[in-house]
């Protein structure tokens, strides 16, 4: 029962989110249109930056019917569930385990901060001012979280409202990363990174029913840096990893958490050696927590994503390599180079055997995991790529039955402001021919992929830079300017596409065919293909860095 | 100024790199347009080594006449011989030398950084090409001709006789654009080469410098009353134009065209539209595939909303730290600190410090030329 002082917030946003003009409100693409449906925002006037600015990311969160017996975390208190008598399903379908990209931006600052909360008013809310649909948060619902500033807003994905429902300040730090885990097992399914490098499990139904705006009943990780003060840059949870999650950091380093777990004892781990190699190391002491330390590369790690199934996970970062190793062996499998520059965001297809990445050089790679290697390369983006994903809810229009390929639908965001959608079908990909270089110079040895092209290549090997007539390139189906800022991520539910800005400003765009009405209501989203469908995890990838 | 010195020092603790020098410069009035560049051709290693090297090798011939050349080899050399490794220098020779020679650069008003960099550049080539010419001429009173067969020297497509003489500054920062038309009549491709010291970029808001680099080299087509004369139809033609990197330089300078003259207004504006600049790049836009990488190491900073006034400073990489140079003050910053730099996404913003010239230094160390 929470609900904000709302007339304040509201007249607070509008400003900032006035539609500039030239944006339009719709995109076509061939299977119709996609129209605006709802903007979230924040309330821009309470914005400060004690902490420096940050890149917004976004986290979808669906919350089932909360389970009879109450669990144990969540503030027993407030439990009418009036929708209990709905079925969880269609929440479940929905799913979003979450990973998400993040990033940052300034440096931290001295601490001051708290005076949000009193500027705000007090927010005892008489729930009647908001949309009645969520004054309960013991019944189901699907939320945006996302980090603006030195806070973490939650806003009601099904409903108009442009203002978020509940912010949390930070006083120390700002969040940068969080994510959020369907199928927690206890209360704490909300991880959220800070740029000191410390980390907090919370449970979103407990923030969402408090009426304050601190966190509340967090566990606190890696507490003032005390294991690593290096800003954290992307959060995961472990699919199927029982409370487990990772954090990446800026400094290259990966942690293992988990959940729950005091951190008791010594929980250092040995002076990294070789800065430039992969290292595991494992705590010392099995009450520490984090329990293991994964040195990945030098420079920061952009982003961090698992495959649906937890097997492996992909990282991107500053040193342009895409990485990807198996997350329980412990071990590389593969990898490669962007063409140049920092790689920003990645994201795996459903059936884990594509991972799309994007960064610095302005392409979105297609990598195959079958192949190893780069198979194509999006051209579209007018700067760099900061968010990718691919649709997990899209199905060729033709698909059924004909022939054996399969079909891919992604998006990417750029810094360009703009949203791309492609298709991607590998029986059309021409690789292109290897044309000789003019003048017959010997421009074909040096590091081309050539070398690599049929051979297996052993486990752990990291590919260099593609030559660029080795690639074959794909353009977009839809180019579409979205925002007025650069984006920092993107992510596709079963009934829109959601585009994110740096800024905080997200828009939800409806698919052809939903219609109004239909979307406002989880329920109707169920249809039986969906079920066929595993999880989606849904990601919101962001850019890293910047100011 | 020394306790700033000497915070850089202990920032950088053991770290500092052997036989480096980190020196503000001091600011004559509105002269950081000059030390901005100044310290961004300093750390282009390059660049530096063999002025220091042409310095060293030509002092003894003793011929001792001031020039820009001869000032700015001064400077460094006082630059990288002092004992201190950091402090603040004077380049009061250099400036005054500067402002006898060029009257644009005389007052004290605002200057154009780029503007200075390419006057500097040219000069340095023209004293060079100057001493290499009276040392031939020299030479040629007691052997004449033999000038031609002399090796393979860059083929002037328009054939200009005088056989260009390629200077260590040209080793450094000289490209070659290659200009190709192609008639829509006869379909006949003529190429035109000329060579640059830097390229300068049109650039559009929230994009990047990868993009800009992209329309520089977009196809243009010449038609209406912009004709082409196709010599083979002689007469005016529609054609189709495009401009591409022939010979990439081994040192890339980029310079973003953020003073736009705006007629509506009748003045100069500043465009302060955010273009992101990765730490390394390729270039696509070549005549062969070049897939040779380049690493950013230096960025002229314009801070300021308008064209008249603002200020100049620089950042550097060395030796794998960045630095932020505003004329005395010689600071270090974080690598991700260059991304605050890029410009601002909407036009009004509290943002004013943009990156305008950006230097890349090719990391393939065969550079043929």
């Amino acid at each position: 029962m929470i609900n904000t002082a709302n007339g304040m917030m509201s007249t607070a946003s509008s400003s900032s989110n006035a539609q500039s003009p030239g944006l339009k409100t719709y995109f076509k693409t061939p299977e119709g249109r996609y129209k605006l449906h709802y903007e979230k925002t924040h309330p821009s006037g309470l914005l400060h930056y004690p902490h420096g600015k940050t890149v917004t990311q976004v986290t979808l969160a669906h919350l089932k019917d909360k389970p009879a017996p109450s669990t144990p975390t969540a503030s027993s208190s407030s439990s009418f569930s009036t929708s209990s008598g709905v079925r969880s399903a269609a929440a479940r379908l929905l799913g979003a385990s979450n990973g998400s990209r993040l990033s940052f931006v300034g440096g931290n600052g001295a601490s001051k901060s708290v005076s949000a909360s009193s500027r705000v008013g007090s927010l005892v809310a008489s729930s009647s001012s908001n949309s009645t649909s969520t004054s309960n948060f013991d019944g189901k619902g699907s939320y945006l979280i996302f980090n603006v500033g030195d806070a973490i807003f939650i806003s009601d994905l099904n409903t108009q409202d442009k203002d978020p429902i509940k912010s949390i300040h930070f006083s120390n730090s700002n969040p940068v990363c969080h994510a959020f885990d369907q199928d927690a097992k206890d209360g704490h399914d909300l991880i959220i990174g800070l740029n000191s490098g410390d980390v907090y499990s919370v449970s979103l139904r407990q923030q969402l029913q408090d009426v304050g705006k601190k966190l509340v009943g967090a566990q606190h990780y890696n507490k003032d840096g005390s294991v690593s003060n290096s800003r954290c840059t992307s959060i995961a949870w472990v699919p199927g990893g029982d409370g487990t999650f990772v954090v990446a950091h800026v400094d290259g380093n990966l942690y293992v958490y988990e959940k729950s777990k005091e951190g008791a004892g010594d929980s250092s781990f040995p002076v990294i050696k070789d800065q430039a190699h992969f290292s595991v190391a494992h705590a010392r002491y099995s009450k520490s927590n984090p329990i293991a330390r994964w040195h990945i590369c030098q420079g920061s790690i952009n982003s961090i994503a698992f495959s649906t199934d937890g097997a492996y996970l992909a990282t991107v970062g500053r040193d342009g390599y895409l990485r990807v190793f198996d997350y329980s062996k412990e071990q590389l499998i593969c990898g490669g180079k962007s063409y140049y520059g920092a790689q920003l965001c990645c994201a795996w297809s459903m059936d884990g055997k594509y991972i799309l990445a994007g960064g610095e050089d302005d392409l979105v790679q297609v990598w195959s995991m079958e192949d190893r290697k780069v198979v194509a390369w999006g051209e579209g983006h007018n700067s760099w790529v900061s968010g990718v994903a691919f649709d997990s809810y899209w199905s060729s229009p033709n698909s059924e039955g004909i022939g054996e390929t399969i079909m891919y639908r992604f998006g990417s965001v750029g810094q360009d402001t703009q949203l791309l959608l492609w298709d991607l079908e590998m029986d059309e990909i021409v690789v292109p021919l290897r044309r000789c270089p003019p003048g017959g110079s010997p421009t074909y040895s040096t590091g081309s992929q050539s070398s690599h092209w049929d051979s297996a290549l052993p486990v752990g090997t990291l590919q260099p830079a593609p030559s660029i007539r080795d690639v074959p390139k794909i353009s977009p189906l839809v180019a579409h300017r979205v925002h007025t800022e650069p984006l920092s991520g993107v992510m596709f539910t079963q009934e829109s596409v959601l585009t994110v800005c740096r800024e905080g400003n997200i828009k939800i765009w409806m698919r052809p065919g939903v219609s109004e009405s239909q979307s406002s209501n989880g329920e109707t989203m169920l249809s039986p293909s969906l079920k066929e469908k595993p999880l989606l995890s849904s990601k919101v990838g962001s850019a890293s860095h910047k100011q | 100024m020394g306790a700033a010195g000497s915070k850089l020092e202990k920032a950088l603790g053991d770290q500092f790199p052997e036989g480096e020098r980190y020196f503000g410069l001091e600011n004559f009035g509105n002269t950081c347009y000059c030390n901005s560049v100044l310290q961004a051709l300093y750390f282009c290693v390059p660049f530096r080594e063999q002025l220091l090297e042409y310095y060293s090798s030509s002092k003894n011939i003793g011929d001792a006449e001031e020039n820009l050349l001869t000032c700015l080899a001064d400077l460094f050399t006082q630059i990288s011989s002092q004992k201190k490794k950091t402090g603040v220098i004077a380049p009061k020779r250099f400036v005054q030398r500067l402002k006898k020679q060029n009257e644009l650069f005389r007052s004290y008003m605002h200057q154009d950084a780029h503007e200075f960099l390419n006057f500097l550049l040219n000069e340095l080539v023209d004293i060079l090409e100057k001493e290499a010419q009276a040392a031939k001429s020299d030479q040629e009173t007691s052997s004449p001709p033999e000038k031609m067969a002399n090796g393979p020297k860059i083929a002037q497509a328009n054939g200009s006789h005088k056989d260009p003489l390629v200077t260590w500054v040209h080793r450094n920062f000289q490209g070659i654009l290659t200009n190709e038309t192609r008639c829509l009549r006869c379909e006949t491709v003529t190429a035109r080469d000329e060579t640059f010291l830097d390229l300068s970029l049109d650039i559009e808001q929230n994009s990047s410098i990868t993009s800009c680099l992209k329309n520089f080299s977009s196809t243009e087509t010449l038609n209406a009353e912009d004709k082409f004369f196709c010599d083979k139809c002689c007469s005016l033609q529609e054609a189709q134009k495009r401009m591409k990197i022939k010979k990439p330089p081994h040192v890339l300078v980029i310079h973003l065209k953020r003073f736009k003259y705006i007629e509506q207004l009748g003045r100069y504006k500043k465009l302060s539209y955010r273009v992101v600049f990765p730490l390394e790049l390729k270039l696509s836009n070549t005549v062969e595939d070049a897939e040779s990488e380049y690493s950013l190491f230096a960025v002229v900073v314009h801070v300021g909303s308008g064209p008249n006034h603002g200020h100049y400073v620089s950042l550097v990489k060395s030796h794998n730290h960045w630095l932020f140079f505003d004329d005395e003050n010689v600071e270090m910053i974080d690598e991700s600190a260059v991304q605050t730099f890029f410009g601002s996404a909407q036009e009004y913003s509290s943002n004013t410090d943009h990156g305008y010239i950006l230097f890349y230094e090719s990391l393939t160390t065969n550079n043929k030329s």
